[in-house]
């Protein structure tokens, strides 16, 4: 993120700089006041909804829908984290509801728990993949769009829409699958029966420190289970 | 109306309801869970201005619309409509930029029109990645995102390409 930044403003600097270098503090400071009114839009909308979700938490709502889906969840963040299911659960129905205002507190939720995590790096990209896939069961916007704008069949884009978001999340899951789940193992090391667990961690040797160590603290504990 | 909006409402009121049986102190706890918004806030701004600053700059420097000018032969040659590339190059970014972009085309070519059922596609069937990789990542140390980043533009760019053809035939 950091050479990515570095790179486009340099770039942009220099090409302002050659249509109209007066037009470079205006566009500066535009962009700090748009994030400025867009903060004051999200205090607004994080108040309402986490002061909701913190009914539902205390009453327990949460924690019986994320034991609901835990199975499913639990393989596919890769997490024990109780807290953390919670929120990703919240996150994803807000989602598949077209609420996505009350999807982003919880999914920022998440991320924050999600760090206390041996598999971190990978729940972490699995939930934004998740989310970047916008899937969404009706797409409210944009049809309330098209009826406003006179479409004879207002709907006719809701199962094209969903096709394609379908596309995006098989294909932003199996990625992540395959690009940062190499060696991580936890979610599933309780399964195995014997033996296989030392196979994983010598294939996490080639990636590193990092994703060794877990494995390793993943077989000890399948250890003390045995 | 349409029953969606039902749901909402509906759903917030449940929630109240259920907790109230559960013995929750609703006004307490709803206080509780809104003081955390501020402190959420504090941890994001910086970083979701450094991103919209970036943005502004990229759209005032013109490298936008060089880009998608650039781009349009590509795109039509993948079988998206040239019309609706600004929409796909935006997209990314912000969220309220596009859907102003989406009801041009719809004002321009008609909400009937091919060109407007894939913008509405493409408007519906991606988040915008850049905006939640900023408020996502924001404040988490040392971990780059970039890779996960990658992962959403080319899994929502297919998509693109797919929904384009799906409007074809569907």
């Amino acid at each position: 993120m950091n050479v990515l930044f570095l790179v486009v403003f340099i770039v942009c600097t220099a090409l302002i700089c050659v249509r109209d270098p007066s037009a470079f503090l205006p566009a500066l400071l535009s962009g700090a006041e748009r994030a400025v009114s867009l903060c004051i839009t999200l205090a607004a909308v994080y108040a309402v909804w986490l002061g909701i979700l913190q009914v539902a938490e205390d009453a327990g709502a949460l924690r019986g829908l994320a034991r609901g889906m835990k199975p499913l969840t639990k393989k596919l963040f890769r997490t024990e984290n109780e807290s953390a299911l919670e929120k990703i659960v919240v996150n994803l129905s807000a989602n598949l509801l077209g609420m996505g205002g009350a999807a982003t507190p919880a999914g920022i939720s998440a991320m924050r728990l999600l760090g206390a995590e041996e598999n971190a790096r990978y729940s972490r990209a699995m939930l934004f993949a998740v989310n970047c896939a916008g899937l969404q069961l009706f797409p409210t916007t944009v049809v309330s769009l098209r009826a406003a704008a006179g479409a004879a069949s207002a709907y006719d884009v809701v199962l094209p829409i969903l096709l394609s978001s379908l596309c995006a999340l098989i294909m932003g899951v199996s990625l992540v699958m395959l690009l940062c789940g190499r060696g991580v193992r936890m979610g599933r090391a309780g399964m195995h029966k014997e033996g296989s667990d030392n196979g994983g961690s010598v294939r996490a040797d080639k990636k590193g420190g990092r994703t060794e160590r877990c494995d390793m603290r993943a077989g000890g504990r399948k250890g003390v289970r045995r | 109306m349409s029953w969606t909006a039902y749901i909402l409402p509906a759903l917030c009121a449940a929630v109240l309801l259920f907790a109230s049986v559960r013995k929750v102190k609703v006004y307490d706890s709803f206080a509780g869970g809104a003081a955390k918004a501020l402190p959420l806030l504090k941890n994001l701004f910086p970083y979701v201005a450094a991103v919209l600053v970036l943005a502004e700059l990229f759209e005032a420097s013109g490298l936008s619309a060089a880009l998608s000018s650039a781009l349009s032969p590509l795109f039509s040659l993948l079988g998206i409509p040239e019309e609706i590339a600004p929409l796909v190059l935006v997209k990314p970014f912000s969220g309220s930029g596009s859907l102003s972009l989406l009801t041009e085309i719809f004002a321009k070519y008609g909400a009937n029109s091919y060109i407007a059922r894939c913008a509405s596609v493409v408007y519906a069937s991606g988040e915008t990645v850049f905006y939640l990789s900023a408020v996502y990542f924001a404040g988490i140390e040392g971990k780059r995102p970039a890779l996960p980043v990658a992962i959403g533009l080319i899994s929502n760019f297919i998509a693109i390409l797919l929904g384009c053809l799906f409007c074809r035939i569907i």
